[in-house]
């Protein structure tokens, strides 16, 4: 499938730490919270699993090469509880997200808020307790 | 294909704050009206313990239900590996059972199973912090095994016995590889544990612990925890760690355990080298 994308645009938004320097789970071990990312681009795949649900996102760069984000999301056990279904999050659907770049690997993330077609959105998609709070209020 | 997945969706009710933010794992827990019921009762008598429970609930506190994690009376050694430890490296993460104080917020489960001679065996499931084993606590007035053939392992030997309305369970012959707080905390196979169970309502279950294991700490320590029932036909689910574990490759991070197992690092009693 061909994607059509908008540009990937990289933030410069400096998140506030002063609470993740006490923080004591895997998002701070993973992820940074001063390295926001966003994107828009097409749901190449969900993955329904455990420990953590992923969906993996492609983006047309500028240069019209095609980057694959592979987002972390929370346990598909509690996103099953919050009331998301497989036919919320399907291959093929343009999404827009936000989230936290991987410390070492950039395009491995930790999803904030994903922005599904109908307007839905996303939120809180982080499953550490140490995440910064959703940028949607 | 797109075209009919987005009407499809256009079609949903949800409301577009759906589903609520909640930063963190989720569990429901029982409305007041619900949680503020009488304690159940089997027909023996003796209070239901099913749930199932979850520690920390709709808020997903996580780790903070853990007690005066800071406050824990180590001895010297014990406090210089907890020092070292980094929580980068916590067993859980690599999908190891979270160990006797461990709690997160995805729910667990008391079975009280019944035999033709009566009540048997209880059972503990845990759809996360189990690592996939099931804790069993033997309620036929049996005796732990001799110390010098009791094999270690994450959840010990458990027996159990009802002191009226509570369930008492008395364990050893744990393993030293779980940590006892995020932070590191350890302990060692002297471990013994008596945990007294009470449900005080339809919602509630208070568990209250003492560790006893003088390798590790000066004095015995008592710890107080609440669980709460999540609200009725809330189930556990099937949760396989190892199914998409990609823990560590965002931030390159190594897996210590590769090739030598969990474990305490020291000898107990001996001061890890820097």
């Amino acid at each position: 499938m061909r994607p059509h994308l908008i540009a990937l645009v990289s933030g410069l938004f400096i998140v506030t730490t002063s609470s993740l320097a006490l923080a004591h789970h895997s998002f701070a071990i993973e992820y940074d919270a001063t390295k926001p990312i966003e994107g828009t681009g097409t749901i190449q795949k969900v993955e329904w699993t455990n420990p953590h649900m992923r969906i993996y996102i492609d983006v047309t760069e500028p240069n019209g090469s095609v980057t694959t984000w592979n987002l972390e999301m929370g346990s598909v056990n509690s996103i099953q509880r919050r009331g998301w279904k497989p036919s919320d999050l399907k291959a093929g659907l343009k999404v827009s997200f936000k989230g936290y770049a991987g410390r070492e690997v950039r395009t491995r993330a930790a999803i904030d808020v994903i922005t599904l077609p109908d307007g839905r959105v996303f939120k809180g998609a982080s499953s550490a307790p140490d995440a910064p709070p959703s940028s949607v209020p | 294909m797109i075209g009919s997945a987005a009407s499809l969706l256009a079609q949903a009710q949800a409301p577009a704050d759906f589903p609520p933010k909640a930063t963190g794992e989720f569990t429901p827990t029982a409305p007041p009206e619900i949680a503020n019921r009488p304690t159940p009762r089997m027909p023996d008598g003796h209070p239901d313990l099913q749930g199932p429970w979850t520690w920390s609930g709709a808020k997903a506190e996580g780790e903070k239900t853990e007690e005066k994690p800071n406050e824990l009376p180590l001895l010297p050694w014990a406090k210089a590996l907890k020092d070292n430890r980094k929580e980068q490296n916590e067993p859980y993460l690599f999908c190891a059972p979270m160990g006797i104080l461990r709690h997160n917020p995805f729910p667990w489960n008391f079975i009280q199973s019944t035999t033709s001679k009566g009540p048997g065996t209880i059972y503990m499931v845990f759809e996360n912090g189990g690592g996939g084993a099931v804790r069993q606590v033997f309620m036929d007035g049996r005796k732990h095994p001799d110390p010098d053939d009791l094999i270690p392992t994450w959840w010990g030997h458990s027996t159990g016995r009802w002191e009226g309305d509570t369930l008492v369970v008395d364990t050893v012959g744990y393993n030293d590889k779980s940590w006892l707080d995020s932070r590191g905390t350890p302990h060692t196979d002297k471990l013994h544990t008596i945990e007294r169970w009470t449900r005080t309502s339809y919602g509630t279950l208070v568990n209250d612990v003492t560790l006893d294991d003088p390798v590790t700490f000066s004095q015995l320590v008592q710890l107080h925890f609440v669980a709460h029932a999540l609200p009725p036909g809330q189930e556990l689910m099937e949760y396989v760690c190892v199914d998409n574990d990609q823990y560590g490759v965002a931030a390159g991070l190594e897996n210590p355990y590769k090739g030598k197992g969990f474990g305490l690092e020291v000898q107990p009693g001996e001061f890890i080298k820097k």
